[in-house]
């Protein structure tokens, strides 16, 4: 009896010896499982000229007005600075992303974006956060621009150094959620519509633009037979990010949203 | 015993394997979100150089499939079409490398491109290309090879793969709408067969109108409708062939027969036939002309549709003591009523893609389009007039078509999307009820 236990404990512990070890290389090696990438047939068309210079792949934040991108592109994500930086910091072009090609030079030459004003704010009043709860219903078809406001609100009221209350983290996922949601435009007429989900692992710059492509984390209710429909969900998500960017959110707190993850569930829509 | 620990071992020790609470990484739930039309840019489609072909010069054409492509997708509401005087033609260089920085400052999500080419053999090549405006990548590209009449079906396919591949479902634009067009005053209203592609272009008549004609139904499979006439005053279903312009009677019944309905392999036909103020269901099998009973009793049982396996048909029956929804199978069997609440409901027809069943809440004095799962959950009312009738699917199970009749007399066909958005009419020369929606072609 003994004998057997002592078996069993050497063999769970060898066998957990095994699984972290093997979780440990699956999660270093395991490419991005990107519904995105998946092959689809194209009839190439034989009358098109042919293209002269092969296009670099690139994801800029898209902007809403006109105005020049101001992604960089392809680039490292930068280590998350050790200190925080003083509020309101003006979120211009990251000083720790080095300008490594002709857009990015291009980006870094143009115009800084209109920014914070250097007043400070009274603090958010409960009838403020209401209506910024308010703005994240559909109607806002446009970025609302109260989310620039409340995020310096949310920065001027977090102690510095302070770890992330849950209170907190429930603030900055709001502010999040109130950019995010304005942008995007789930496909809720589909049949499968109800059981679709999809997580987005998102990395920004700390200027709120994207510093990687959004990636795919996973994803519910795909099946066989709605891959089409499951491949069009994860791009309006991954749209939804590109159209919003970028973000503003407080430079004081950028290690908590440098990367995060994006769970797009459209079951308040239908 | 050895397995139990293991098994409590893994189970403990995975869960640890998550990162702790302190480092984990913020997860936020987009629970909403917006549903404004997405922007596209649709420039006019390109031509090498501009030739004359039957079908009109390369150039005009090129707008032209633009222009059909903008009004496909305009239609679905799902989609705004930028203004395509907004952009120069694409030169056919930029077709495989747009300028998307102009097109992001246009506010365009998706860029739809393409060409129109005149072959040597008379023929025209049009290709179309969709790409997204954010991530720059190319979604979808085709090419098809038409005659010049066939150059409005190349637009249409090419709507169909920039619709599929945006959003995931199948399209429906390349297919066609069978209707009872109806002119004269209302005492002696002349009705006749009328199909046309489903944005109403090809418009054409099938019967004279020297019969009344109710009820066409198009076949899934081939080029076969069935309907109902009044021809010789014996009301019965008819199959019509499109193609040789024949036509024969099902089955042989002394009383009326309507509401035909194909299967969806397009082997057998449903309707009902009426004795005594009593109607029931039948199966017609189109091969061996064999009928078989599906009802009986004293109640009228009209209206069958199939659902897309096949294997069971909604219709409507007052059984109950008013006008309601069954299921059953196939065979007749295991009938199971799936509509209650207020008022009555008719004329079910079961979607294409199965989730959902369209019908007829007739209600409070009004006829409203309203869709229901087959289990009899989830009704909900998608249209709200005063007469809203005859529902009939898109090929893709998206969009309902229906007829609205005004108390004015007039009558017209309307779509709507099944989220309850976008009702909006479809043109006819004539009034028009009745619809049927087609398959692709």
């Amino acid at each position: 009896m003994t004998e057997g236990r002592a078996f069993g404990i050497a063999a769970g512990l060898h066998l957990l010896l095994l699984l972290v070890l093997s979780v440990g290389l699956a999660g270093r090696m395991a490419p991005d499982p990107d519904p995105d990438v998946t092959p689809i047939e194209f009839v190439e068309i034989s009358d098109l000229a042919t293209v002269t210079t092969p296009r670099k792949p690139s994801m800029e934040a898209a902007p809403q007005e006109p105005e020049p991108p101001s992604a960089s592109e392809d680039m490292p994500v930068a280590p998350p600075a050790p200190d925080m930086q003083p509020p309101p910091a003006p979120a211009k072009a990251a000083p720790d992303v080095a300008a490594q090609d002709a857009i990015a030079e291009a980006v870094a030459a143009a115009p800084p974006r209109s920014q914070p004003p250097s007043k400070a704010k009274p603090a958010v009043t409960a009838g403020q956060n209401a209506a910024l709860v308010d703005k994240s219903k559909p109607k806002a078809a446009t970025k609302p621009r109260e989310a620039d406001d409340f995020a310096r609100t949310i920065e001027a009221a977090i102690p510095k150094q302070a770890k992330l209350s849950a209170i907190q983290a429930a603030t900055l996922e709001q502010a999040i959620r109130v950019q995010i949601a304005p942008c995007w435009n789930p496909p809720i007429g589909g049949a499968d519509v109800a059981e679709m989900t999809a997580v987005l692992r998102i990395r920004l710059n700390r200027d709120g633009t994207v510093a990687a492509p959004p990636e795919f984390v996973s994803q519910t209710g795909a099946t066989a037979g709605n891959q089409a429909y499951a491949r069009a969900f994860v791009e309006t998500a991954r749209r939804a990010v590109l159209r919003c960017a970028p973000l503003q959110l407080p430079a004081d707190l950028y290690s908590y949203w440098r990367e995060f993850e994006l769970n797009f569930d459209p079951r308040l829509m239908t | 015993m050895i397995r139990t620990l293991v098994a409590l071992f893994l189970a403990l020790f995975a869960a640890q394997l998550r990162p702790a609470p302190g480092w984990a990484q913020l997860r936020i739930d987009i629970t909403s979100g917006t549903q404004a039309a997405m922007p596209v840019a649709i420039p006019a489609f390109s031509t090498g150089a501009a030739v004359q072909t039957p079908a009109g010069n390369t150039a005009e054409l090129g707008r032209q499939v633009a222009d059909i492509i903008s009004n496909n997708l305009s239609g679905t509401g799902l989609f705004k079409p930028l203004p395509a005087a907004a952009f120069a033609a694409p030169t056919v260089a930029q077709l495989n490398a747009p300028p998307f920085g102009s097109y992001r400052t246009a506010a365009a999500q998706a860029l739809v491109t393409g060409f129109v080419t005149a072959n040597p053999d008379g023929t025209l090549t049009i290709g179309c290309t969709l790409y997204d405006v954010f991530s720059e990548e190319k979604l979808a590209a085709q090419g098809f090879t038409v005659t010049p009449a066939g150059w409005r079906r190349a637009a249409h396919k090419c709507s169909d793969i920039v619709y599929s591949r945006l959003t995931g479902e199948s399209g429906y634009f390349d297919s066609r709408i069978v209707y009872v067009a109806e002119s004269g005053p209302r005492t002696k209203r002349v009705k006749r067969l009328a199909v046309m592609d489903q944005d109403g272009a090809n418009h054409r008549f099938l019967t004279s109108g020297a019969s009344l004609v109710l009820m066409p139904r198009f076949s899934p499979v081939n080029e076969t409708l069935s309907y109902m006439s009044f021809q010789n005053d014996r009301p019965r279903v008819w199959i019509y062939n499109m193609s040789t312009g024949q036509q024969q009677p099902v089955g042989d019944f002394e009383s009326m027969s309507f509401a035909g309905r194909f299967s969806p392999d397009g082997r057998t036909l449903v309707f009902s036939v009426t004795r005594a103020g009593n109607s029931d269901i039948y199966a017609y099998d189109v091969a061996s002309r064999a009928t078989r009973r599906l009802t009986s009793g004293n109640s009228i049982d009209t209206s069958p549709s199939f659902s897309p396996d096949g294997r069971r048909i909604v219709f409507e029956s007052d059984r109950g003591g008013t006008q309601q929804l069954y299921v059953m199978n196939a065979d007749g069997s295991g009938a199971q009523r799936i509509s209650f609440g207020d008022g009555r409901a008719g004329s079910p027809v079961w979607s294409p893609r199965g989730d959902l069943i369209a019908f007829t809440r007739i209600q409070g004095g009004k006829f409203r389009i309203a869709v229901i799962r087959p289990d009899g959950s989830g009704e909900r009312l998608l249209t709200d007039s005063w007469q809203d009738e005859s529902p009939s699917w898109a090929p893709n199970g998206r969009v309902i078509l229906f007829s609205r009749s005004e108390q004015s007399g007039r009558s017209s066909l309307r779509s709507i999307d099944l989220t309850g958005r976008n009702d909006r009419r479809i043109p006819t020369p004539l009034d028009a009820s009745d619809p049927a929606w087609g398959p692709l072609l």
